[in-house]
């Protein structure tokens, strides 16, 4: 055992790293936090500032686009090879090694066939991304919280796919009550019991979430009566069966009533990319409790770089303490730390991309060899349209209800399910409006396909004209459950490295049959309702296809397009990143334990979302804390607690 | 003349009290990208028809029955300072030289589109928890010029 005055090194101050750092805290433990990217600012105003004044409003819009320095960041793509901490970003992310920190061979999929002779889609841009800041990516997490169904955890045994969690139901009923707890989640038990029958949810006796729910948007409610007593048919050996399909108020990380000192929810319709009000819990909410317990302390722009071994016990943590100089120059001093328990919480990418780079870039904590691979998404399927009547999008939180009941049933035996989530922002998602709507019917354009006129407006006659458009837009995104498939992995650059010279991650992958499936089903399923509502639908399968210029051979598909049976689809980013470091029971398949612990590596824990052995299709933060109060829960225990 | 060709009230545009003054910021940094003269030729042709009705207005400046394209540099500036007030940002005119970018963090938290959409700017509510539940007030109660306004 160390004599080090840490009893825990956490490597990450995001979701995982600041829940356990707070139970260790409070359990009067010594922690230290090791944080790749700069310090939570004192106000978020900066940050809103730099939203405000982004021209392309991304998820990480309003973070520090160089890390460590200060101001916005705006129409710019910094080089990765000269940051400390680059990080995935939606501008970025499928270019070239000069803009984008994930580097992929390829990013409009190839259509192939695997040896068995079973349809694939291989070299597809991997479209999620993440934070390296201090709160990590969840700063703009959507702030859905459902829960998993029971057949989520039993995949193997349920349908005879993939892998089971080594976890029950009746205990991840437990670890979410405290995450619900923790988070402050707005819903009603009562609401989600029409789940009961569709897909076996079920609550402990007498559970109640911490607040009410947040209301239902006027775009849910359009949603649920005109889908009023609609099911969708069973396919193949599931003919005759009908799922029923109908609305659900979503379970929300975002105050109905005031919680833990913050206020209610506005609906500022911004939950992706900044809260202004911090009315959606984030990670920043959790560190400042962990602050205030007096025994954790934060060490920020410390990126490490290696989790040094010594036989099956972690024995420190080298790292690389950057700054700017007062000339702008990048500096970094090598340090070390040691502590009893080590921690990585770096999420999915880069805590494989840390594993691998470990022990003189043998890698550590891999005999399974399942570091790093399994890379997975909640690879998400947009559709768009124009409601017969208003439903008023750009109001209320980003998502209010979402249609559950198709997220589990005998079809997973050979696809995917779905979570469709409805938006409250019109066509913000889909094709950039409000602007591109308006650049449409002021300057002639038709990038939104509603001005096919090319028609341009003043006055009056373009305040209406926008008015019916832009008030009738309302889109779906769904959830897909993506298959595990060791050969969509992550794994070690050795050409690309970061302004810190480590190298960074480079990232395969593609669809199995499992997966395109589920897109096939899921965009029927889509045009289905869209149908039974009356709504127009706009939805597009290309999405931005290569300029001509650069691809003279004639190539029609973008970043993140593909073709399945003929028909062409695109697939967006959920920003879901999962699988890289799976939990199971059994070490030569898995790499940690139900607690999250390494299988091989004593008194290392590698905890986050890579440890999702597989992805169902609930948006995973709630899952993600879950886990982390169960990785908690053993490290107190292996302390002595 | 941005009355007319926004639809919105102009009192709402430019009201008695203004810590904004967003018209001004507007047209200072459209003269400094387009050049004063060619600010002038425009307030000139909209001073000569500037009784007709705001609708008729619009629609003479921005040459709307011009196919699309071959409409004057004087349109296009007109265009530009309706997406001013719409999205906040610049949009240079075809044949300018400026850049593509938001004006103001107030020029975004200000813009209209979003009260043609009965909404607010994305990340600036000044509405109450749960207003997304009920259907918005009307276009008159969000600035636009709905025919009794001036």
């Amino acid at each position: 055992m160390s004599n080090s005055q840490y009893d825990v090194v956490i490597i990450g101050a995001g979701v995982s790293g600041n829940l356990i750092a707070k139970e260790l805290g409070l359990a009067g433990k010594k922690v230290l936090i090791l944080e790749a990217g700069p310090a939570i600012p004192d106000s978020r105003e900066q940050y809103m500032e730099n939203f405000y004044l982004a021209l392309a409003k991304t998820p990480e819009s309003p973070y520090p686009s160089l890390a460590g320095r200060t101001g916005p960041g705006v129409g710019t793509l910094p080089d990765p090879a000269v940051l400390p901490t680059p990080r995935a970003t939606v501008l970025s992310i499928g270019g070239t090694p000069d803009v984008s920190h994930l580097i992929q061979s390829e990013t409009a999929g190839v259509s192939g066939t695997t040896p068995d002779n079973q349809p694939e889609v291989r070299e597809l841009q991997f479209s999620s991304t993440y934070e390296r800041i201090g709160g990590g990516t969840a700063w703009h997490w959507l702030g859905s919280v459902p829960r998993l169904v029971p057949h989520d955890l039993t995949m193997k045994t349920t349908y005879d796919v993939f892998y089971d969690w080594p976890i029950a139901y009746s205990e991840m009923q437990r670890l979410w009550g405290l995450a619900e707890s923790e988070i402050g989640v707005a819903a009603s038990v009562a609401q989600q019991q029409p789940l009961q029958a569709a897909i076996g949810m079920t609550y402990p006796p007498g559970y109640q979430y911490p607040m009410g729910p947040i209301p239902s948007s006027v775009v849910d409610q359009t949603v649920s009566n005109g889908v009023s007593g609609m099911s969708v048919p069973g396919e193949g050996s599931e003919g005759g069966k009908e799922y029923s399909v109908f609305v659900t108020n979503t379970p929300a990380g975002r105050n109905s009533e005031p919680y833990q000192d913050r206020r209610v929810c506005a609906g500022n319709t911004n939950c992706i990319p900044i809260c202004p009000i911090q009315a959606k819990w984030d990670p920043t909410v959790t560190l400042g409790d962990a602050l205030n317990t007096g025994n954790v302390t934060v060490s920020y722009q410390s990126v490490a770089t290696n989790i040094a071994v010594d036989g099956n016990n972690v024995t420190q943590i080298d790292y690389l303490k950057w700054s700017y100089d007062d000339k702008g120059n990048l500096q970094s001093t090598p340090a070390s730390v040691s502590g009893t328990i080590y921690v990585a919480a770096c999420h999915a990418i880069e805590n494989a991309k840390l594993l691998l780079l470990s022990n003189g870039q043998k890698g550590i904590a891999n005999t399974s060899d399942q570091v790093g691979r399994n890379l997975m998404d909640h690879v998400l399927y947009l559709a768009w349209a124009l409601a017969p009547s208003q439903v008023w999008g750009y109001r209320g939180p980003l998502a209010t209800g979402g249609i559950e009941s198709l997220r589990d049933g005998e079809f997973r035996t050979n696809r995917a399910a779905f979570r469709m989530e409805i938006g409250n922002e019109g066509w913000n998602f889909a094709c950039g409006d409000p602007y591109t709507t308006t650049l449409d019917f002021i300057t002639g354009t038709n990038g939104s396909q509603l001005n096919p006129g090319a028609t341009r407006l003043g006055g009056t006659a373009l305040v209406n004209t926008l008015n019916d458009r832009l008030t009738r837009q309302f889109r779906f995104g769904l959830l897909l459950e993506q298959a595990p498939q060791p050969d969509n992995c992550v794994t070690i650059d050795q050409n690309n490295k970061d302004g810190l010279g480590i190298p960074r991650p480079h990232v395969d992958y593609g669809f199995d049959k499992y997966t395109l499936e589920g897109f096939r089903v899921a965009a029927d399923t889509c045009s289905a309702i869209f149908q039974q509502m009356g709504a127009e639908e706009f939805t597009q399968p290309t999405v931005k296809p290569y300029p001509p210029d650069k691809y003279p051979d004639g190539k029609t598909m973008g970043p993140g397009d593909f073709n399945y049976e003929g028909k062409m689809y695109h697939m967006y980013g959920a920003g879901h990143i999962m699988g890289t470091h799976r939990m199971g029971t059994d070490p030569d398949t898995s790499v940690v334990d139900a607690t999250q612990k390494s299988h091989d590596v004593q008194n290392l824990w590698i905890v986050g979302s890579g440890s999702f052995p597989t992805v169902a299709t609930a948006n995973p933060t709630l899952t993600i804390m879950a886990l982390a109060f169960k990785s908690a829960e053993a490290i107190k225990a292996a302390l002595g607690a | 003349m941005s009355a007319a060709l926004t639809g919105f009230q102009s009192s709402f545009l430019r009201p008695f009290l203004d810590p904004t003054n967003l018209s001004e910021v507007f047209y200072n940094f459209a003269v400094a990208q387009v050049g004063q003269t060619a600010m002038d030729n425009l307030l000139n042709t909209f001073r000569a028809i500037q009784k007709q009705p705001a609708q008729q207005i619009a629609d003479t400046l921005l040459e709307v029955k011009i196919p699309t394209g071959k409409e004057s540099s004087q349109a296009q500036l007109a265009q530009a300072i309706i997406l001013m007030w719409y999205l906040g940002s610049w949009y240079p005119p075809p044949g300018t030289n400026g850049k593509q970018q938001v004006i103001s963090s107030q020029a975004y938290t200000k813009s209209l589109v979003w009260n043609v959409a009965q909404s607010h700017p994305m990340g600036f509510s000044a509405f109450t928890f749960g207003y997304w539940s009920q259907p918005p007030a009307g276009l008159d109660a969000f600035g636009v010029n709905t025919g009794g306004g001036q």
